[in-house]
């Protein structure tokens, strides 16, 4: 019992540790913009205000930011979890020449900085007319060979003998896969869902470099204007942050209840 | 291969299967990579035309002072944050697949450092870290320690990025073994349980090689990624004090953009690449010993 | 699978070079025959979006043939995407520059002769502009952009601890010395006041070594950035922050910016931009400025933006009335005046008039006066490089790693590297 009671005392602390960001990000976001550097710190604002958040819908196209973000990083999450478990299908369940030199070019497409790639992939784009636009937001980004391997590992722990009776009542691969292994990895998947989305809805430097006018702007590279060369409105940069974090959030929530479903379901199915 | 399938058949099997991610992969991340391999022969300040250098970039890195501290910098923040991220990640999941109340709500908790940006998090633990008013000090003070400076001493501040770091990624590296555990039948956990196995004998036994999978597959993600440090120590040091934190995808990214030295910038960027692919090929033959798939 | 990738690399190959050589999209818009151009701006962010948006419709009343598209960016990815866009072959048609990058960039080609633009146009004259501002923007005998703002660097104190100290307020024949006598006075260790304030970094160093009688290379464009007086007055830097201590070390700052130190009453003088001034207007404390202290000469620094055009503009003319209105013309003066959006470069003595009186701090001549000792930082092709390679040895100076003299003979070494 009390070692159950430290437990939940030791648990608590460490998830205090962990949100103290978010309320710092949150109050912050609620101070004006000469009390935000107050050393010692303050946690709770003297007079809270709500002006950042008001600024931040004067200034700045916010609904329409929000709405490219949410329509890139939707359409970026189910194009990386189609494409990822198509082919960690073919890396974990088929057996093929060249395999193993296949899926290493697909990690290592994942060990070159982005920064050095970026202009050729501008080019690219410029080639295609997609500058400005939603394909080049998110076209280049359907595929992701983190979202591969982590399937795969996934698909690679199921055992064999499932598909194999289906495969003798005739179900062809496709069948397979989409009736057999995908409802088995849901809670790969599910994570696959939090952090794809996570990263296209955090992702900067692309959309800063493909995107021109306002109107395509993510809304990150939209409040990078707040960090100006002499000074940075922190409170405001705040109130973005704190509004960027919500979808993901619950994003996540949701996951997290797909979550536990497939737990049950694979204690069914086993 | 399914009894009776064709080798034809068979290999559009596959194709259909690979073509989606392919296709972008190669068209998209392979390609636009290739082409920085090949500016890596060429001098380009990205405003004038390339000009072909062959092992110009090359050699100059030989030499470049910068280059390698920035390597041992980054080999120094693999070494402590690797270790420490796989066991605070693995001990919390472990913890939040344990049948505890609340366990949702700590599962978010831990999450949230994650989905936290790197400014305000940066923000904070330099206050933490503060040599005057931080907590971390204040705590090594009421245990009769005189903490450092931390970041803004050359000999700690690598080791406060590092502990930054495995905060934030806890909850990363904690989603990863989740997926993993939930994905390991529960049969074979009851079985045994069933069979009798203690608690820390059916882990060892049972559960962890049973995730093996998982655990290799959070090490090669996680070595890759920790190869290519930069935005922590961007945000937190800007690569400082007097260059104490620099690290190589901060020197690529000053080449890249801030010194207009596009083809050095792929210099280093194919090297770092080549460390990368070396320890990767190597972890994937070790594997065989020690992962166990079904 | 392999002849695939061969054709892709050819293709991507080609289409680089191709872009390399750059071709601008037609901008003119069918329907309405108006010439669109681009304005890329790092300067309006984050405080002056809308009266950049004034400004343009106060243009486009004028000019009603010409549409001016914005693009904006914070200042740290300013740069980045401007390469970008250059590298892909799609500059934008007007562009700010500051002047530490000018050269870099109008020794690429990439920016359009303006020479022979103003030469062609009546209604300019260069004579609006302070000249030394304007002449800061030619490369090799070429006007390659017009000068926008400047924002000078100068000393800021805070009249309630000088008062405390009975100390005289500083003055504009002030030297480091007395600067440093007086900070010893305001000095209060139990409160945590500090005396001064004067980072050492890039800007300060070359400025102060000017103060000194040194200079980075000598008028042959010989390095001599190791030279005695500059020891020396890197000495003096280091000296007000290790052996004086009246001035907070990183460590002691712990976080807190020079100027939120300031603003909080806890330091007596601080040597900064007069971009501070709407920020420390919330003080709760008497300030002023000053003419920064000297030490056997004067010298000042100033921040100066200019307008550039892509040298693959389309559309010239468009863009060079755009450029002018916006530096130079009347209305934009005064908006720029009014709203506290730095100060335009140009002569018209009303519109400085109306600036000296705009509020506090009370002696805003100073501002002026700073004008008069004002000298420009070395620039180089490579400038960044030359930046951050003299930054990072000042800063291991500063950590006590080198001395004032190591420091300097490596800053040699990188900088005859870099030549």
């Amino acid at each position: 019992m009390f070692k159950k009671i430290s437990l939940y005392i030791l648990m608590t602390l460490a998830a205090l540790s962990m949100i103290i960001p978010l309320l710092w990000m949150v109050s912050t976001s609620l101070k004006n913009n000469q009390l935000v550097f107050q050393m010692p710190p303050r946690m709770i604002p003297e007079d809270p205000t709500l002006d950042s958040y008001h600024k931040l819908f004067d200034l700045f196209p916010m609904m329409r930011m929000l709405m490219n973000s949410i329509l890139v990083s939707i359409v970026i999450t189910g194009g990386q979890i189609a494409t990822s478990l198509m082919a960690a299908y073919a890396f974990a369940r088929m057996s093929f020449k060249g395999k193993d030199a296949v899926f290493l070019v697909f990690l290592a497409t994942m060990m070159v900085p982005f920064q050095v790639t970026i202009i050729p992939l501008f080019v690219l784009m410029r080639s295609f007319g997609w500058l400005n636009s939603y394909p080049g937001l998110t076209v280049p980004l359907l595929h992701t060979a983190f979202g591969v391997f982590l399937l795969r590992q996934a698909l690679m722990t199921i055992p064999h003998e499932l598909e194999e009776s289906a495969f003798m009542d005739g179900a062809n691969h496709w069948q397979v896969f989409s009736r057999i292994i995908a409802p088995l990895t849901k809670a790969s998947v599910a994570t696959l869902l939090v952090l794809s989305f996570m990263a296209s809805w955090n992702s900067f430097l692309w959309p800063l470099i493909v995107t021109r006018s306002d109107d395509m702007m993510t809304l990150p590279v939209g409040l990078s204007v707040l960090r100006g060369r002499y000074e940075t409105k922190w409170n405001m940069v705040m109130a973005g942050g704190v509004i960027s974090i919500i979808p993901i959030v619950v994003v996540f929530l949701f996951s997290q209840k797909h979550f536990i479903q497939g737990i049950s379901r694979s204690g069914i199915k086993n | 291969m399914i009894v009776g399938e064709s080798r034809t058949k068979h290999s559009l099997w596959v194709l259909f299967f690979l073509l989606p991610a392919s296709a972008g992969l190669i068209l998209f991340t392979v390609l636009p990579i290739v082409s920085s391999f090949i500016l890596s022969l060429f001098s380009w300040d990205l405003l004038g035309i390339p000009e072909f250098v062959l092992l110009e970039n090359f050699k100059r890195l030989s030499g470049d002072q910068k280059f390698w501290k920035s390597l041992v910098h980054t080999l120094s923040f693999v070494g402590g944050y690797i270790p420490a991220v796989l066991v605070t990640g693995l001990l919390t999941a472990l913890l939040m697949n344990s049948k505890i109340k609340g366990r949702g709500a700590f599962r978010t908790a831990f999450f949230i450092p994650v989905v936290t940006s790197w400014i305000a998090v940066a923000l904070l633990w330099t206050w933490l870290f503060n040599p005057k008013f931080g907590l971390i000090n204040y705590i090594l003070a009421l245990v009769g320690i005189n903490g450092p400076a931390w970041l803004y001493d050359p000999k700690w501040a690598m080791t406060a990025v590092i502990i930054t770091s495995v905060w934030k990624d806890t909850g990363y590296v904690m989603m990863l073994f989740l997926a993993g555990l939930q994905d390991i039948p529960a049969s074979l956990l009851e079985a045994a349980s069933i069979d009798g196995a203690s608690g820390i004998k059916r882990f060892t036994a049972v559960t962890l090689p049973l995730l093996s999978p998982t655990t290799f597959f959070i090490l090669v993600i996680s070595l890759i990624n920790s190869f290519q440090v930069f935005d922590q120590v961007w945000v937190m040091t800007g690569g400082g004090p007097s260059g104490a934190t620099s690290v190589l995808v901060e020197q690529i990214y000053k080449n890249a953009f801030r010194y207009n030295n596009m083809g050095y910038a792929s210099a280093i960027s194919l090297i770092l690449f080549l460390i990368i692919l070396i320890i990767t090929v190597l972890q994937s033959r070790v594997q065989k010993l020690w992962v166990h798939y079904v | 699978m392999k002849k695939f990738t061969v054709v892709w690399i050819l293709f991507l190959c080609i289409t680089a070079l191709l872009s390399a050589k750059g071709q601008q999209g037609k901008e003119v818009s069918s329907e309405s025959q108006k010439t669109e151009i681009t304005y890329f701006t790092f300067s309006a962010a984050p405080d002056h979006l809308d009266h950049l948006q004034e400004m343009i419709s106060a243009f486009t009343q004028m000019n009603k043939d010409t549409e001016i598209n914005v693009e904006t960016a914070g200042w740290d990815d300013y740069f980045n995407k401007l390469q970008v866009n250059i590298a892909g072959g799609i500059a934008p048609d007007v562009f700010e520059l500051n002047y530490e990058n000018f050269v870099t960039y109008a020794s690429k080609g990439t920016l359009y002769d303006m020479s022979s633009l103003a030469a062609s146009d009546s209604s300019f004259s260069e004579d609006v502009f302070y000249p030394r501002s304007y002449n800061a923007f030619q490369y090799k005998g070429v006007q390659y952009g017009l000068p926008e703002t400047f924002s000078t660097v100068v000393l800021y104190y805070n009249k309630d601890l000088f008062d405390a100290a009975g100390l005289d307020y500083p003055e504009e024949s002030w030297t480091w010395d007395d600067a440093i006598a007086a900070a010893k006075k305001i000095r209060d260790p139990e409160n945590d006041v500090w005396g001064l304030y004067t980072g050492i970094q890039f800007w300060e160093f070359y400025k102060k070594i000017a103060q000194n009688g040194g200079s980075v290379y000598d008028q042959n464009g010989n390095v001599v950035i190791d030279s005695r007086e500059n020891v020396e007055a890197l000495q003096t830097m280091l000296d007000i922050q290790n052996k004086h201590g009246i001035m907070p070390t990183d460590a002691e700052l712990a976080g807190v910016s020079d100027g939120d130190l300031f603003v909080s009453g806890k330091l007596g003088m601080l040597v900064s931009g007069i971009w501070m001034f709407s920020a420390f207007g919330e003080a709760e404390f008497d300030w002023d400025i000053e003419v920064e202290p000297g030490m056997s000469t004067k010298a000042t620094h100033f921040f100066a933006n200019a307008l550039a055009m892509s040298s693959k503009t389309e559309s010239p003319e468009a863009s060079w009335e755009w450029v002018k209105f916006f530096t130079s013309s009347d209305e934009s003066a005064q908006m720029r005046i009014r709203t506290g959006w730095e100060l335009p470069t140009i002569q018209n003595q009303d519109a400085v008039a109306a600036y000296l009186t705009a509020g506090s701090p009370a002696n805003r001549q100073a501002v002026f006066n700073s004008l008069k000792y004002s000298i420009v930082p070395p620039v180089i092709e490579k400038q960044n490089e030359l930046q951050d390679g003299i930054g990072q040895y000042l800063s291991e100076a500063k950590y006590g790693s080198m001395t004032a003299e190591e420091a300097l003979k490596m800053c040699r070494e990188l900088l005859e590297d870099l030549k």
